[in-house]
């Protein structure tokens, strides 16, 4: 089986600031793949630079035998809807969603595709079959939900249309850790046989018996490939 | 008080909101301040000019006669203004939105180059059709409807009655449709949006459109009782972006408040004796700024959810 995900090289960084440092990564289809390392060592910046929302990047990568990675300093943002509709679905760190849209706006943003939109109420239900505690907030702007429902929403927004690669940002930051738990497992739902999918974690106890393989992040390189880890 | 003075407030309202929605909408959904409104509506007169001109010496020889005509005709005019302000929207888009959209400064950058257009646009109005100002063939007739005792002349039942419908037709779009999803997404998060696939360069191209068209429906209808001439746009696009403006950039429901408010207003300066129309412009300014001093984000945080 081919590759899913190839990187090569790729830097990236912002501004004078180069926070990347030629990365070399392969994903396999229906891996489950944990990116983990302290904060401010480049996770955040990986998932960025593969979806070009970061300053500047260069180095190759490609995805499923298309080039979208490539050279460039300026228009930050401006490919990243079409590398979504590839088949890239990311939700991003913290908090990155729109506050005045209510839960079911929200998801609904997240149903790009033709096909996803005409689905959405079947999709929609198929997220709250996933994070129940959703299903009451429908109707519930996002800007009130606490942390971890809002988690869930942006999660929720990534799988309304089916993707190939799934780069899940910090599912627990700033979560009590049975609400982690939770997320977690709802990741463990989703169906990536065809696809797969990349956890950028601090807490590493957390995925622990929930990915395939594991690998370090420090400084902006990526230090070690431990394949699967368990801690006591 | 004369009750005809309502309906006046009324029908000048209708105008303002149609202009105040667009470029609020247009300033909300993609950052921009779009200066060449103004000239979308002048040339959106022009247009219905010249296609009205074309179009009905052939609709008299066809329809001439028939209860019909009157109805067609208001049909082709209304959409001759749509259908070139729509037009004027998307070369806005192309000159002043695709270029720079992504490029740093763009909200400032956007507002000189829709500037140049509106200037370049001006001028070469005044160089094809000269300086003259000229009058869109009176469709709408001159006689008067009562409604709830109110005297309504026919031009101003037309222009309220098409307003609501156009506002209506807009307001559904937004809330119904993927697009209007995708435009408020994009007003809350421009990454998150692109994040969910929503490009701005393609959800930017229906709004442009949208609000041209916009634009043009009001010039169409200001054009019953005010001339179309080269620098016809001028006054609307002051008064769209300061009702914009005091109605919180970005709020659709602020916008038609603020619309009403200022309508009334004109309405009201015009009647007061010791006032009168010379001073309408002076009280509406005065009420803005002090709107805006007591409360800067303008009236929408009143109402709905605005560009965090």
């Amino acid at each position: 089986m081919s590759a899913l995900l190839e990187i090569s090289d790729l830097s990236a960084g912002y501004g004078p600031l180069r926070v990347l440092h030629e990365i070399n990564l392969t994903v396999q289809r229906g891996e489950r793949l944990a990116v983990v390392g302290l904060n401010g060592h480049g996770k955040t910046t990986l998932f960025r630079a593969i979806t070009h929302l970061v300053g500047w990047q260069r180095g190759s990568v490609r995805f499923d035998g298309v080039e979208i990675g490539g050279t460039r300093s300026l228009g930050e943002g401006r490919r990243t809807p079409g590398i979504v509709r590839l088949g890239v679905a990311m939700t991003p760190q913290g908090d990155a969603i729109f506050p005045g849209l209510t839960v079911r706006q929200h998801l609904d943003c997240g149903a790009w595709s033709p096909r996803a939109w005409r689905e959405r109420a079947r999709r929609r239900e198929m997220i709250f079959e996933l994070f129940p505690p959703l299903r009451k907030l429908e109707n519930t702007t996002v800007g009130t939900l606490s942390g971890g429902e809002r988690r869930m929403v942006s999660v929720g927004r990534a799988l309304m249309t089916e993707a190939r690669l799934y780069l899940i940002d910090e599912p627990s930051l700033g979560l009590a850790p049975i609400i982690s738990q939770r997320v977690i497992a709802a990741l463990r739902e989703i169906d990536c046989r065809d696809g797969a999918m990349i956890i950028a974690e601090q807490n590493v106890s957390l995925l622990t018996g929930q990915v395939d393989r594991m690998i370090g992040m420090h400084a902006g390189r990526l230090r070690g490939d431990v394949g699967h880890v368990e801690l006591g | 008080m004369d009750p005809s003075l309502i309906v006046y407030a009324l029908n000048l309202s209708a105008i303002y909101a149609l202009m105040a929605i667009g470029i609020s909408l247009l300033w909300s959904s993609i950052g921009m301040l779009n200066m060449a409104h103004g000239a979308s509506f002048a040339v959106a007169g022009y247009g219905a000019l010249v296609i009205s001109g074309a179009v009905f010496p052939w609709l008299k020889g066809l329809l001439g006669g028939t209860v019909l005509l009157p109805y067609v005709q208001v049909v082709v005019l209304l959409g001759a203004g749509v259908g070139v302000g729509a037009l004027f929207g998307v070369l806005i888009y192309l000159l002043a939105f695709l270029p720079i959209h992504d490029k740093a400064n763009f909200a400032v950058r956007g507002m000189i180059v829709t500037l140049a257009i509106n200037l370049a646009t001006v001028q070469a109005l005044l160089w094809w059709f000269g300086p003259r100002q000229q009058s869109l063939p009176n469709v709408f007739g001159f006689g008067r409807l009562t409604v709830l005792g109110l005297p309504v002349r026919y031009d101003q039942a037309v222009t309220i009655t098409a307003t609501v419908l156009m506002l209506g037709a807009v307001l559904w779009w937004l809330k119904a449709s993927r697009k209007g999803l995708e435009i408020r997404a994009m007003m809350q998060n421009a990454e998150g949006a692109a994040l969910s696939g929503i490009s701005v360069r393609r959800t930017a191209l229906p709004v442009m459109a949208v609000t041209g068209a916009m634009a043009g429906a009001a010039a169409v209808l200001l054009s019953q009782t005010v001339y179309v001439s080269p620098g016809a746009g001028a006054m609307p696009l002051i008064k769209g972006m300061i009702i914009a403006l005091l109605g919180g950039l970005g709020s659709v429901p602020g916008a038609v408040a603020a619309a009403l408010l200022i309508g009334a207003l004109e309405a009201a300066t015009g009647a007061i004796p010791f006032l009168g129309q010379r001073m309408v412009l002076l009280v509406q300014f005065g009420f803005i700024i002090a709107v805006l001093i007591v409360r800067p984000r303008g009236l929408g945080g009143l109402l709905d959810e605005t560009r965090k």
